[in-house]
Order: C-alpha cells, then structure tokens, then sequence
C-alpha cells in the first residue's frame, strides 16, 4: 500500500528508511528525535528526501531519479498533528470543511454528516476553536482531515497533549475511524500502549533507522529492537487470556501457553478477552525450587536456555513455555550454582505485571 | 488660531498624500521581505537584512543624498529614467513619496516579519495536506493570521512618513506645495519672522496625526486579535 526508500540529511540528523507498509493500521513507535516526524513529513510531502522514493498504491509520490514530487496538496494524505492545529481564525464549521470544500465532488467519499456524527461533534460547530477542549478540538482536527477524503491517514502522536482520562475518550473515536471508514493509517506514538489499542503491526525507529517492522509480538523479541525494548521495560511481553477477576484477592487470573498467571486486578478487560502483559527483566527472581511460604504470587517453572554475562548483571533466559529474559546480579548467580539445561523457578510478584493493552 | 492658510492647509495635505502613498508602495514588498526574512535561510540573509535596517541608523541626510546621486537628473538610474519614461523623481513630491518610503521600510518589515514568525508553520502544513497550494494557504491561512502586524507596520511606516525631513529636504528639496511636507513646513516657518504662531499650529496638527495613528494601531491591533483569538 505504502512503501518508500528514502534517505534525508540535516545537519546531524541523518535518516535512512525503507518499509513496506500493508496492514490497514501501523503504528510508529520512537523515542523524539529518532526521526519518526520526519518520516511523516515525507510521506505527506512537507519535507522532501535527497534520495529515493515514496509510492501510494500504484501512483509514485517522489522519486529522485526520475524526479517526481508530487505537492502535499495533490497527495491525498491527511494528516492529524498533535496539537490539533485547528485554524484559529476560522469557526469549527469552516475548520471542518476546509479540506471538503477543496475535494473534488467525485473524489468526495464521506458526507459532512456522517462525519460529525461519528466524531460526535455536532454541538461545537458554531463555535470557535478556542472554545474547544482539548479532546473535542482533537476530534475537529481527526474530522477534518477525514472531509478532505484521503487516502491515507497520518496521525502525529494525536493523543500526546492529551491527559490520560482523555485519551481513553478519543482512542474509541480512532477505533471507529479504523473499523467503519476503512482509511489506511500510520499512527505515530511513543507510548504502546495505544498503539496496540489500535494494530499490532508496529514499526521500530531509533536515530533515523527503522529498527524492525512486522507484527509486534515478533518485532519486540528482535535482536535488533532488544536495546530500544528494554529502555521501554518490554524485555518480556506475554500474551495472556483473562480467565477470572478476583475481587476479594484483588487480583485477574489469566492463561498463557497453559501456566496460570495472577495479574493486578484490571477489570476493563472481558473474560476470555486477550490482551498483552509485560515484566521487566530486573523484577523476577529466579530460585533453583519451589519456595512455599512466600508472598510472590506467580512461580512458574522452566529450564535455563541461555547465560549471558554482562558487566554488572547476568541475563538468564529461561525457557517456560516462551521464552523470558531474567536479570540476576553475579552474586546471586555464584550462589545459585545453576547452568544451561537446569530447571528453575522464575518467581515474580503479581504486582510486577504492566498491562500493554491489546486486542478488544 | 486655528485658522489654517491656504500654504499650511497645503502642506498637511501633502504629508498625507507622501504618507498613504508611501505605506502603499511598500505594502506588498513588506509583506514579500518579511516572509522571506522569517521563513527561509538563504546565503546572503545577514546582508540584506542588514541593508534593509541601513536606513533607521544612517543620517537620513545620508540617505537623502545617495538618492540624489543615483535619481536626481544626473545619477544613473535617474537619467535613464527621465529618458526612458520622462519621469523626474528629484524635487518633486515622487521623490518624497519614495524618500519616506525607503525610510519606513524598516519598520513595515520587522512588523510584518514578527507576525509571520510566530505563524505555526504546521497551520500551513495542515492546509497544505488538506488541499491548498502553496498560494491558497497563504491567502486562507497565513495572511489572515498576520493582518494585525501588517496593520501595525502599516501604521507605524505612515506615522514614520509623516515626521519624516531629512531624506526628504536632501532629496527633493522644500518646494511649496510640491515638497513642503509638514515638517519641512515648520522647519520653514521658524526660519522667519512672525512664523511662530503658524509653526506652532502645524505642531499641534502634527502632535494630533501621529498620536491618532498610534490611538488607531492599538485600537485595530486589538480588535483583530480578539478576532483572531489564538488558541
């Protein structure tokens, strides 16, 4: 659908890209600065490569060689800043219909209606930008990039000046988009958690270099991606299945690869319903047996697959059903006398699972 | 008092005329320069900003007299003028009009170029993805946003032109009802005697035009930024 091959030098910043982008929704996750704007900035024609191309479908957007660069105004692609960047001199109702006015009618595909209906906007036409919330001038701004009919979608950490209460009111807004008008998009984040909200198909970038792309399961296990993951605390990602929530325990239980786990409690999630858990690598603790009066909720047995020694820590991947990486100082290694091949007990407080969202 | 002669009544006139047709040839050019100077990087930038600036700190009798070297009948430019177009700028109100242009240009641009920076480029960006060219972003976006400090400079460059007698006297001379601007007009009266009486009136005159054109900038600058309402 989209794929590019571009190369862009400014200054220091140097990026060099090149995906293939197929899924309906991918997310574009990076650090500030690692050149995920700047990437936006390419497709949507607002900054021009050195080198390479760009294509939508079947028609070319840029190409170096044979010199083809098509205006931002003649691609088609919409874009979603994150302050919204509704036009202050203008009323929402201008606002939202200033793309539809310059779509040609045959191109048009969704009625002003249809729109504002979905994003529930209708009251706030008459008024003026600064009148808006937050989240609502977020929703004119998703709006009006829709009325202009594109074909592709960019959104541009939309959520991020957003508080989190909000957040949890636009995300449904976006999954409608998504499900019912059927526009590709990239939506770009520093946060998984609502990326995965959206897609699972995720793209790496750190310092101008696309780092990983796929399906984000297999994305974050890359070697590649392990330095920019753990930063993230998601050296361990489990995808796990909402069996019960435990009211008087105060915790969920869940299944994964058949272990039972014991989660905190977080009832947003459906019984039966999947969704994604991480552990950083530094809050388990491993044991060579089973350990009966202890207050640590999950004890799950494996064999130790793998030793690696670094300077201060050693990494210890146990293999328990999947594999998961355990951090352990080299004292407590000297002292647990274990090896490859040994069977162990890798020991985490329920406490230490965080929830990364996932599929609804 | 306030009985103004034909000769007085004249010159107010005349500062009104250099001045509105002043600020109108420099309008478009203002607004060209300042959005060159806030939006892009270019060799040379420093330079040209610099030249630009050269007539706020240069005396502007300095000013006056490199015009009529390069425009009086004998300067270069001047001469070709004259034989091209038949057109005389030196010593005659043209002239002034393009003495107090070049003097308030200064100011028209810094107004303008402040305003256009601190335009959210990501406005244009958005205009831009949503199907505006280049032209349309800046006629629906752009130019709206920065009618206040087009206004302001606008103002400040006709109250510049109005006080403006350096350049003016250098270039064109103090020709009565041709070049005899308000201030030339007082510099005039107190030359003779019994000119005090009218000198002073033409103070008054000029006391009240420029403060109405400040009273007037802040009265619009209000009125369109409460139209504008950022976000």
């Amino acid at each position: 659908m989209l794929a590019l091959d571009v190369q862009l030098q400014r200054g220091n910043f140097d990026l060099q890209a090149s995906l293939d982008l197929e899924a309906p929704v991918t997310g574009l996750f990076g650090s500030s600065g690692s050149g995920k704007s700047t990437l936006l900035n390419i497709v949507a024609g607002l900054a021009k490569p050195d080198q390479g191309w760009l294509k939508l479908g079947e028609q070319s957007l840029f190409d170096s060689r044979k010199r083809i660069n098509v205006s931002p105004n003649k691609r088609e692609i919409g874009v979603v800043f994150q302050d919204s960047q509704l036009f202050p001199h203008m009323p929402i109702q201008q606002n939202l219909m200033y793309g539809y006015k310059r779509t040609d009618k045959k191109h048009r595909r969704f009625i002003d209606k249809e729109i504002i209906d979905l994003l529930e906007i209708g009251h706030v036409l008459k008024k003026r930008p600064h009148q808006l919330s937050g989240g609502e001038k977020q929703r004119v701004g998703i709006g009006r990039a829709l009325l202009a009919s594109p074909r592709f979608l960019l959104l541009d950490e939309p959520l991020a000046s957003l508080d989190k209460g909000l957040k949890q009111q636009i995300l449904p807004f976006l999954k409608r988009v998504k499900d019912e008008l059927q526009i590709p998009m990239v939506y770009i984040s520093h946060s998984m958690e609502e990326i995965l909200h959206l897609t699972e198909h995720l793209v790496i970038i750190n310092q101008g270099r696309i780092l990983g792309s796929g399906h984000f399961y297999d994305v974050i296990k890359d070697e590649g991606v392990q330095g920019v993951a753990s930063n993230l605390g998601l050296e361990n990602i489990m995808r796990v299945k909402i069996a019960e929530h435990d009211e008087i325990h105060g915790q969920t239980e869940a299944c994964c690869d058949g272990m039972s786990l014991h989660l905190p409690l977080e009832k947003k999630y459906q019984r039966g319903e999947e969704c994604y858990v991480s552990v950083r690598s530094n809050e388990i603790a491993l044991s060579t047996q089973y350990i009966d009066f202890i207050s640590i909720q999950n004890q799950m047995k494996g064999r130790v697959i793998d030793i690696e020694q670094h300077v201060s820590r050693i990494t210890v991947i146990v293999d328990i059903g999947q594999l998961i990486a355990v951090d352990i100082s080299p004292k407590a290694f000297a002292q647990l006398n274990f090896t490859v091949g040994s069977e162990v007990y890798c020991l985490i407080k329920s406490q230490a699972f965080a929830y990364l969202g996932g599929r609804q | 008092m306030f009985d103004l002669s034909p000769e007085e009544y004249m010159a107010m006139m005349l500062s009104l005329k250099v001045s509105f047709f002043s600020v109108a040839i420099i309008l478009v050019p203002g607004i060209a320069v300042g959005w060159l100077l806030a939006r892009c990087d270019f060799v040379g930038k420093s330079l040209l900003d610099g030249i630009l600036h050269l007539p706020l700190v240069l005396p502007p009798v300095v000013t006056g007299y490199l015009l009529l070297l390069m425009l009086g009948r004998q300067g270069v430019v001047g001469r070709w003028l004259y034989e091209h177009f038949d057109l005389t700028l030196a010593f005659s109100w043209r002239g002034a009009v393009l003495a107090t242009a070049l003097m308030s240009f200064p100011l028209m641009v810094r107004s303008i170029r402040l305003s256009i920076a601190v335009v959210e480029v990501k406005l244009e960006q958005v205009a831009r993805s949503l199907g505006a060219s280049a032209w349309n972003t800046f006629f629906t976006i752009t130019l709206p946003l920065i009618s206040p400090g087009i206004i302001t400079g606008s103002i400040l460059a006709f109250a510049r032109s109005l006080g403006e007698f350096g350049a003016t006297i250098t270039f064109v001379g103090n020709i009565e009802g041709e070049t005899r601007t308000l201030p030339l007009a007082i510099y005039s009266y107190i030359q003779i005697p019994d000119g005090n009486e009218p000198a002073q009136r033409l103070l008054i005159i000029s006391v009240v035009l420029a403060l109405s054109a400040l009273l007037i900038s802040n009265f619009i600058e209000r009125k369109t930024t409460r139209w504008l309402e950022a976000q």
